[in-house]
């Protein structure tokens, strides 16, 4: 229930500010659309196991699933060139762009 | 052979003639026809073996998985169709030094014309059907190519005309498929050999349609016919090569070529002959009605390819024959008028029949040729239009079917016949008779002339000698009917229907002619409410715009408007699965515990205080916040590695978003009310959507049985007990390679995008934006304290990478670390200190070291299957794995492509601190930036 209202709330601010002009808020919403996609990731497992997903520190029928956290972990890093790249843009000047409809 | 080397020879031609051009200007012409003639005289060595019943033929492997080879063929219709594209195509270039400019550049139209030559004698010789729609169209091309190089007022002529001709190009392969698929083959010998396998297929009447489609509107058939007037913009050679001797007689050749398969069909017949005999009396009636020589002269090809279209569609032997004959008669008579329209226009200073006159006095000789080919086309005895016009007569009267079908044929054939006569005395008579308007015109010279004079003489002689032509129809019709025939063609069939027919021909056309005036009257009253052109224009122009309104939304400049489409899409797509609302299983666990609340509360207060943020740096802050509450969120869900991952590149987002926000305004552009309440309802709808569907798609499963094996069997397989890590770099490797292979790309392309950037002026730039002038006063305290953070955290790093495949660590969690580092090493310097790591063989170091490990696997039986020793020190055992070494591959790479940021977006604060501009302001007050 948590992981539902916590990817929702992710997901409607990531969208709003997705939405919004300027490559900034894009990108800061582009960032939540991403934890919001990790979490979903990580509840994918399961959220009813917690422990963490070591061996010889929890039990195994406790453990969270790690193959999801795997997958998040590298979505996390991904997530991170991206948006390093998008701020990238934005520094270049394509945030300079006025938002209006091309001439024709 | 001789067929392949024909082609090539032409093809060659095409080739150097724009090289021949440069050094022969106009007259390059002359070699050109000669080369023409050569190639014809091959062919012609091969015509008595081809007239005897024998065919030459080429057939090379071209791309024999699908069965298509390049074959080609040379039989009666091949040898008709390619007399005319070599006889008149050597005229009309020994036609073309007179005719064209002396001082312009010819190579071009000399290339484009020779290439059209080689494709329409492709076109004729195909034997394999790929082969001939690659031919047919290439004829299109070059015939656009030709009609368009006029200039700026070519360009709609030659669209219509390649628009339409391409339509049927696409309408010839999917007939051309299908004929393929029902017949199992692409060899036309082979179905020309068994033709009832495409007869009876249920296929057939689609690909006849097809066929007959592809065929009206390369011949300018009703409703298609408006591109062939219009195609008059090009210069006077073209229309009398392309659109009056050969490229308009393709759709004859292809209705000629397929006959052995649709003859016997009813709707083949009815619709050619229909089709065929309006166009035939629709072409010659607007002809009677055109001013302007060269528009009749289109308007009467139009009417007479109707009528040999509708000779075609009769099917019988006979019909064939005139078919052919008339083809052949046709490409003489209309070859030589267009080039004659062509001689007047020059010497004449135009084709307008209402300014010329009584050019009979100044230009005898250019007269009395006129005179010779118009009497053709009218069909008066002795000419060769005459017997094919008798010969048409005949087999319309003869068409299958009831008797009052062939009476009702041979009548509309007649009136189209008389208007023919009339409009051909028209010509004549327009501009040759009467007062002479223009006294100073000369004669053309003889060169001129000539190859004018060559068709006008030959329409004569064959038809006073037209026996000598029975050989070759009669081979035409053996190829297009399938049966020996012995059709002796004469001058002179003794009275009969058709002599009779001719005669009220004749009649009608004097009377037509003698009542010009109220003829034109009713002519002229009636107009036809559309015209094919403004019909084409206006589907032309609606095909734009509606592409134009497709595409639009991709033009925006915005980028919400790009966003929000494949939103929406989502939007509805969650919408529907939502409101069915799946009946699903309770989970198998309760998922909620109390400190979730918490987390809850913080991430939906600093969410909503981040979409309300006005200022950038607050928004910055707040999405820090975010991030950090999302890695707790992590660690109570039982992730710690993700946590510390979370928390990292938290960290670093925020440190290089700061680094960009130094070059913008500080606060966000202000937004109009009415869309942010409309991106706020999208925004909240998409959240009920997500949280809906996580909440209704999670934990309602038992535990996977990959967790069950990873957790029992990971360390047995890998060594490791961190399962998260051992996933990553054994389980998973190759995921991880791919995914690493991303971020090299990200820091590849941030060095690219951000090379010698200029920073851009910005519109709310002002000082408060720019750094203090004392930096290195101010930096002392930071720059001190990197010095002495900088071992620590690196030995930090170290540790995380090596127990990472037991504790929470691993490659991509040191990398961060060690990138904060570099950021803290960074950061107070700028570019006054060059980094001490490059970014790029960073990248390079660490792809290649994670691509070699895993070539190393490969001893091991699989790529990245990882190998594992064991070290023995004193007491202590330490395990060993080469995936160690591949997550160092993983830690080079990630380290790379933050240094990447870090030192290419810092690069713009240093180099602000160098712009003259504003620092010179600084410098008034005092400040030196140094």
């Amino acid at each position: 229930m948590t992981a539902a209202i916590i990817v929702g709330l992710l997901v409607a601010g990531g969208v709003y500010l997705v939405l919004q002009p300027g490559l900034i808020r894009v990108t800061i919403g582009f960032v939540m659309i991403g934890h919001a996609l990790n979490s979903l990731l990580v509840a994918a497992g399961g959220m009813g196991w917690r422990a963490v997903s070591f061996i010889g520190t929890s039990e195994p029928d406790q453990a969270a699933d790690p193959l999801p956290q795997a997958f998040a972990l590298t979505a996390i890093v991904i997530t991170f060139g991206i948006t390093v790249y998008l701020l990238g843009l934005a520094r270049s000047g394509a945030d300079d762009v006025p938002e209006e409809e091309p001439p024709t | 052979m001789i067929l392949a080397f024909a082609l090539a020879a032409l093809a060659t031609t095409a080739v150097i003639a724009p090289g021949l051009a440069r050094r022969l200007g106009r007259n390059t012409g002359y070699p050109i026809a000669a080369v023409f003639l050569i190639v014809g005289g091959l062919i012609a060595s091969q015509a008595s073996g081809v007239l005897a019943g024998g065919t030459v033929a080429v057939d090379w492997a071209w791309m024999p998985s699908i069965g298509v080879d390049f074959r080609l063929h040379l039989d009666g219709v091949s040898l008709l169709f390619a007399s005319l594209v070599l006889g008149v195509g050597s005229l009309i270039l020994a036609y073309c030094p007179r005719y064209l400019e002396d001082n312009e550049r010819h190579g071009r139209f000399y290339a484009l014309l020779t290439l059209f030559a080689t494709s329409m004698l492709g076109l004729v010789f195909a034997r394999d059907l790929l082969l001939l729609v690659v031919f047919w169209e290439m004829t299109t091309i070059s015939s656009f190519l030709l009609i368009g190089g006029t200039g700026r007022k070519s360009s709609l002529p030659a669209t219509r005309a390649f628009v339409v001709t391409a339509a049927g190009g696409l309408s010839l392969l999917a007939a051309v498929i299908l004929m393929s698929l029902a017949a199992g083959t692409t060899n036309i010998s082979v179905i020309m050999d068994d033709p009832s396998r495409v007869i009876d297929s249920p296929q057939a009447p689609v690909i006849a349609v097809l066929v007959i489609v592809a065929a009206f509107t390369k011949s300018a058939q009703l409703p298609f016919h408006f591109w062939l007037p219009d195609a008059m913009v090009a210069i006077t050679p073209v229309s009398a090569y392309l659109h009056a001797a050969t490229l308009v007689k393709g759709g004859i050749y292809l209705l000629m070529r397929f006959s052995p398969l649709f003859a016997e069909s009813a709707l083949w017949t009815a619709t050619l002959m229909s089709v065929g005999l309006v166009t035939a009396v629709y072409g010659a009636a607007i002809a009677l009605k055109q001013h302007d020589l060269k528009s009749l002269l289109a308007y009467s090809t139009v009417s007479q390819l109707g009528f040999l279209i509708a000779l075609v569609g009769v099917g019988t032997p006979e019909a064939l024959a005139a078919a052919a004959l008339h083809t052949f008669a046709h490409a003489l008579f209309k070859a030589t008028l267009f080039m004659l329209v062509g001689i007047i226009d020059r010497e004449a200073g135009s084709r307008d029949v209402r300014e010329l006159g009584g050019l009979r006095r100044v230009m005898p000789v250019t007269a009395t040729l006129t005179g010779l080919a118009a009497m053709s086309m009218a069909g008066i005895p002795p000419f060769i239009g005459f017997v094919s016009k008798e010969e048409a007569f005949d087999s319309l009267l003869d068409a299958p079917g009831a008797d009052w079908t062939g009476w009702l044929a041979a009548g509309t054939a007649v009136a189209a016949a008389g208007l023919t006569f009339a409009y051909g005395f028209r010509i004549f008579y327009g501009a040759f008779a009467g007062p002479t308007t223009q006294r100073g015109l000369y004669e053309p010279r003889p060169s001129f002339l000539a190859p004018a004079a060559i068709p006008a003489g030959l329409g004569l002689l064959f038809g006073l000698s037209v026996g000598i032509l029975s050989p070759l129809i009669n081979r035409t019709v053996k190829d297009t009917m399938l049966t020996d025939v012995d059709a002796t063609l004469s001058l002179w069939h003794g009275i009969s229907t058709t002599l009779v027919l001719s005669m009220v021909t004749i009649l009608t056309g004097l009377l037509l002619f003698f009542l010009r005036e109220p003829v034109d009257r009713l002519l002229y009253r009636h107009q036809f409410p559309a015209t094919g052109a403004k019909v084409f224009d206006a589907a032309y122009g609606g095909a734009l715009r509606l592409g134009e309104w497709t595409g639009a939304p991709t033009r925006a400049s915005g980028i919400a408007a790009h966003i929000a489409w494949p939103l929406g899409a989502l939007l509805v797509i969650g919408v529907t699965g939502v409101a069915l609302w799946p009946d699903v299983a309770p989970p198998a666990l309760p998922t909620t515990r109390p400190e979730d609340w918490a987390v809850v509360g913080v991430l939906a207060a600093a969410i909503l205080a981040l979409c309300l943020a006005k200022s950038r740096l607050t928004a910055i802050v707040l999405l820090g916040v975010v991030g950090f509450v999302v890695g707790i969120w992590f660690l109570i869900a039982g992730a710690p590695d993700l946590a510390i991952t979370q928390l990292l590149v938290e960290i670093l987002t925020v440190v290089v978003a700061v680094l960009v926000l130094r070059r913008l305004p500080p606060v966000f552009r202000q937004v109009r009310r009415s869309r942010t309440l409309a991106t706020a309802a999208i925004a909240v709808a998409s959240g009920l959507v997500a949280g809906a569907a996580t909440f209704l798609l999670t934990g309602r499963r038992e535990r996977s049985p990959a967790a069950g094996y990873l957790m029992s069997e990971a360390e047995e397989d890998s060594g490791g007990r961190n399962v998260v890590n051992t996933v990553l770099v054994d389980f998973r490797g190759l995921d991880t390679l791919g995914e690493v292979t991303v971020l090299a790309i990200a820091g590849l392309g941030l060095i690219a995008l951000l090379r010698g950037t200029r920073t851009p002026e910005t519109a709310g730039r002002d000082d408060s934006s720019l750094p203090p002038s004392d930096r290195e006063g101010n930096m002392v305290i930071f720059q001190v304290a990197s010095r002495l953070l900088l071992p620590g955290i690196a030995a930090v790093s170290a540790y995380l990478l090596l127990r990472g495949h037991y504790m929470p660590g691993g490659g991509f969690i040191a990398a961060l670390v060690a990138g904060v580092a570099v950021a803290v090493v960074q950061l107070p310097h700028g570019l006054d200190r060059p980094p001490r790591l490059q970014a790029i063989p960073l990248i390079q170091s660490g792809l290649a070291l994670a691509v070699l490990v895993g070539a190393l696997g490969l001893l091991e039986g699989s790529f990245l299957r990882p190998m594992r020793g064991y070290l023995s020190i004193g007491a202590a055992d330490l395990s060993l794995s080469s995936s160690l070494v591949f997550d160092l591959g993983i830690f080079l790479v990630v380290l790379g492509m933050t240094v990447a940021a870090i030192e290419r977006l810092s690069r713009g604060v240093a180099e602000a601190s160098h712009r003259p501009g504003p620092e010179r302001v600084l410098e008034l007050h005092g400040g030196d930036q140094r």
